[in-house]
């Protein structure tokens, strides 16, 4: 299978107040480089501050890189080229609740992508959003509905469905599952593993619970300090973990593959 | 001797349309020295019961309980203001977000030293500040902060999250309680910080004999520090047992299918395979259910169900279900597996 994302030799350093002939610099991001095939989950784990959401910022375009490409599909991603990006590779937060418009019904919510980036008529938008709303587990009439009518489970779809409607190769799921009550999370699980499934979705996971890690993925790569310290199939990494942090992170889960 | 004893314990709200029962009978009991899990999720009343049992909850709120017994002495016949010096005395409680209980304006070692008692201090008043200091600096070492004089003199936005978690428990410490409500403790922490502190609580436990009632919203999280477990769904009682009864043998259908939903616990699955799940969303306190409240989502709910099944006890496993699953049926069904204690 082709590589659908490939991300070389990825930085981000931030300048800090200096004098002006010792300038600091602050390296969030180490050089970093993965591909990423269709329909393969790659899962980064680490500690806060480890660089993981730096990194998902840079890949979807709300940060520019110091340093390093990002190709999709063989093509480079211009750092500004927006419209694309958009497209291909969309994100999912963690607190889906906070990520809508309450002001806007979901019908205007998932109205916003497809204005801004497809030439769709008003009718064929409107179908596209109830088969969306309907590929997530809602009801086509659901869209008439504000934000605060839903519970956070069924937020957390719509902020999905906003996220497939574009038909993206690349998902960014930034925590997605960490704040969702674990009947809801499972349910989710299956959702997106049945999405990638039917669609080809490629999905990077950022996540705290190795247990969903082991589960979801089957790549991954462990961060500390903005670099990669592990990375590999996520079966023989769990199995067998080298690094002290990956160590660390397994201990105080009390986690042990057999 | 059973330190806390509850029996049917109701929680109602005034609403405008009525009063609405948030939390429908539910009953917990915890011993002396014991760690006991209080699992349930969002909406399930968990944090309103422990509310309720320190005694903290607005007016608008109604509790009603047909035994509420604190060391053998029944709080129902006392007047509030002796229920709350009681409870004060002998209970403390720490919350979920440090950061946004922590007073932002004030030092952590005056937040500290205000909640040493006075009593706790001898000696002439003179002596009083220099003694509150010493004590002070006794509860940091406590909970394991070392660099002292650095933590007193700072602001709580100026410490990490798990060690405003640590100047919480240090707090809750300072009235010696026996009994120590944590309400998500973890909530929000990463793993590393997570596992410090209930190692703490763990500690705590051990080598003061202080109980503790852990509430937490994720049943695989705590399996590991509880030693008995009592889960709640919807404002009504679930499953009561020890951690291995509830984990490894759970009998009601809500508890089985929270067990089979966690990843860390079924660790023999395949990946990228279907998680067991209940169907449905948690039901909102304006629509709940009559009867068993998990009725709409429960894959062997019948028709008795419409009506709200008493608690059938199995060896000091209590379960609060019309068709619980026991032993033999678990073993008819292969796809199934009884889930391994994977964790430990």
């Amino acid at each position: 299978m082709s590589v659908l994302l490939e991300v070389k030799e990825i930085s981000k350093s931030y300048k800090l107040k200096g004098y002006w002939y010792h300038k600091r610099e602050f390296n969030a991001l180490a050089p970093v480089s993965f591909t990423i095939k269709a329909k393969k989950t790659l899962a980064i784990v680490g500690e806060n501050g480890s660089g993981k959401s730096t990194l998902a910022k840079i890949l979807v375009g709300a940060e520019t890189p110091t340093r390093g490409k990002i190709y999709l599909n063989g093509q480079l991603l211009q750092s500004q080229s927006f419209k694309q990006r958009c497209q291909q590779i969309r994100m999912i937060f963690q607190d889906s609740g906070t990520t809508l418009n309450p002001s806007l019904t979901i019908q205007q919510l998932l109205d916003e992508p497809l204005t801004l980036n497809t030439d769709l008529e008003e009718k064929q938008r409107r179908q596209l959003i109830r088969m969306t709303l309907q590929k997530v587990g809602l009801l086509g009439d659901h869209m008439n509905f504000y934000p605060h009518m839903f519970s956070g489970g069924q937020k957390q779809r719509i902020s999905l469905a906003r996220a497939i409607i574009l038909q993206p190769q690349v998902i960014i799921l930034d925590e997605a599952l960490a704040a969702l009550d674990p009947s809801l999370r499972s349910q989710m699980i299956n959702l997106l593993l049945d999405l990638q499934e039917q669609m080809g979705l490629a999905y990077i996971l950022i996540s705290h619970n190795l247990g969903i890690v082991r589960h979801f993925s089957d790549d991954v790569l462990v961060m500390s300090h903005g670099e990669v310290v592990e990375s590999g199939k996520t079966l023989e990494v769990m199995r067998n973990p080298q690094h002290k942090v990956t160590q660390k992170l397994m201990m105080s889960q009390n986690f042990k593959l057999k | 001797m059973n330190l806390l004893d509850i029996r049917n314990l109701s929680i109602e709200l005034d609403t405008p349309n009525g009063r609405i029962l948030a939390v429908d009978r539910v009953s917990l009991s915890i011993k002396e020295g014991e760690i006991r899990g209080l699992v349930g999720e969002s909406g399930s009343g968990k944090s309103l019961l422990a509310q309720a049992i320190i005694g903290v909850l607005e007016d608008k709120w109604h509790v009603h309980a047909d035994r509420f017994h604190w060391r053998g002495i029944d709080l129902l016949r006392l007047s509030i203001d002796e229920r709350r010096t009681l409870l004060c005395r002998d209970i403390a409680m720490i919350f979920q977000e440090p950061m946004s209980c922590l007073d932002p304006t004030t030092l952590i070692g005056a937040q500290l030293s205000e909640a040493i008692d006075t009593s706790q201090l001898s000696g002439y008043f003179w002596q009083r500040n220099k003694q509150r200091k010493k004590e002070v600096i006794k509860l940091l070492h406590k909970v394991g902060i070392k660099n002292h004089s650095q933590c007193i003199s700072s602001y709580p936005h100026q410490l990490t999250e798990a060690i405003c978690q640590r100047v919480m428990i240090a707090i809750a410490l300072a009235g010696r309680p026996m009994l120590l409500i944590a309400d998500e403790p973890t909530a929000a922490m990463e793993s590393t910080n997570q596992g410090q502190i209930f190692r703490l609580l763990a500690n705590l436990n051990q080598l003061k004999n202080m109980s503790i009632l852990l509430i937490s919203h994720d049943l695989e999280n705590i399996t590991h520090w509880t030693n008995t477990i009592t889960v709640m769904y919807s404002g009504q009682f679930v499953e009561a047992g020890t951690t291995e009864q509830i984990f490894n043998k759970p009998m009601h259908p809500y508890t089985r299918a929270l067990v089979d939903s966690s990843t860390k616990a079924n660790l023999q699955l395949p990946a990228k395979s279907r998680l067991m799940t209940l169907p449905g969303s948690i039901p909102i306190l304006q629509h709940l259910p009559i009867g068993c409240r998990l009725g709409p989502r429960c894959p062997r709910a019948q028709q008795t169900c419409v009506s709200a099944p008493k608690v059938s006890n199995f060896h000091g496993h209590k379960v609060s279900c019309h068709f619980p699953i026991l032993r033999e049926t678990v073993k008819k069904q292969p796809l199934k597996d009884k889930p391994v204690k994977g964790t430990n």
